[in-house]
């Protein structure tokens, strides 16, 4: 039973020989990365650019640690399955937060509109100008 | 009655992964919604705030630094220690994790330097939204190496038993335990950017 257990777990690992020259050089690479990092944010860049560029080095940084340490790069369809439908419902929970920070506030406040869209702003104020004749008038179906 | 032993082997599944391994997978999933959560929550925090300051203001950059030199350092030592388990090589195997260890009690002691400092300037985590995310953020992730500390040091402790250390499903821990390991570097990766530098 020992030597069946122990062929089945060499064949489980197999796939994930060892390669110490390549855990040295992404070491080297990760190393490298994070003084990129330290380097670019003392520039004090502008904040989206700055987060854009830090976000996008993390992201190398944690890929190369996912590929070759976690074994990820050549694993079985399974795991890749998981790590999909993880990441989607992480996904999801952006959602809302485009919605409350990208959509709601040019409904919510105009002003910020007129400030940084005029062209939407003159037209959302043609629309008021109509609006109090609208409101006066009684809503369909309404009693009197 | 039957006194036939219950064994378990290694457990493969039809998919070709060890059940140990699944199990792993499937935890670091659930920690990976825990973390991106944390991650979303910030975000809101963030973008909901009026001002936000820049890391470099509030914080200790050069010591974070440290620490992601620290905690990359100790995922080269797990890994490491991981090739010597492949490779039986019992004393190998006993100095990459014992440093692996050792590397995770300096991000721990160099973490409580950071956080001390901060303290003795009457900074907690209700000083401010920023800071009550930071310690939010940094304390979980600690708590996270503290695990990995225990379940690094019951692995370096199994290596010293032959049982354990000529039992087949032994380098299936080894390397569970340093997919752990790696997912609480990628989480640092991470934060380390988003509290510290932007």
């Amino acid at each position: 039973m020992a030597n069946k257990a122990d062929a089945a777990h060499e064949t489980a690992h197999d796939d994930h020989r060892p390669n110490v020259k390549l855990y040295i050089g992404v070491f080297a690479a990760l190393l490298f990365f994070t003084c990129i990092t330290v380097v670019i944010s003392k520039f004090h860049l502008p904040r989206p650019q700055a987060i854009a560029l830090g976000l996008f080095v993390a992201a190398i940084k944690a890929s190369l640690v996912a590929a070759i340490f976690m074994h990820l790069w050549g694993e079985k369809k399974l795991i890749y399955s998981f790590i999909v439908v993880t990441f989607a419902f992480a996904t999801m929970m952006w959602v809302p937060i485009f919605e409350g920070y990208a959509i709601r506030p040019k409904l919510l406040y105009p002003v910020a509109v007129a400030d940084q869209h005029p062209d939407e702003a003159a037209a959302a104020a043609a629309t008021d100008a109509s609006a109090p004749a609208a409101a006066s008038a009684p809503a369909p179906g309404a009693q009197p | 009655m039957s006194s036939t032993p219950i064994t378990m082997d290694n457990a493969d599944t039809h998919s070709g992964i060890t059940n140990a391994k699944l199990g792993v997978w499937l935890f670091l999933a659930s920690e990976v919604m825990l973390f991106a959560t944390l991650f979303t929550t910030y975000i809101v925090l963030r973008m909901g705030a009026t001002s936000w300051p820049w890391g470099w203001d509030a914080l200790n950059v050069p010591l974070a630094t440290l620490n992601t030199a620290i905690l990359i350092s100790s995922s080269v030592t797990i890994v490491m220690a991981y090739a010597r388990a492949y490779d039986k090589d019992v004393h190998g195997y006993r100095l990459w994790m014992a440093a692996t260890i050792a590397l995770s009690l300096a991000f721990l002691v160099v973490k409580g330097f950071e956080y001390g400092h901060e303290f003795k300037l009457g900074i907690g985590p209700s000083t401010s939204v920023f800071y009550a995310i930071y310690f939010t953020m940094t304390g979980l992730h600690g708590i996270h190496i503290i695990g990995g500390i225990l379940l690094n040091s019951g692995l370096l402790a199994m290596s010293f038993s032959k049982e354990h250390w000529e039992n087949p499903l032994f380098l299936g821990r080894v390397e569970g335990a340093g997919l752990y390991w790696h997912f609480v570097d990628i989480v640092w990766i991470f934060l380390f950017p988003a509290l510290y530098l932007l």
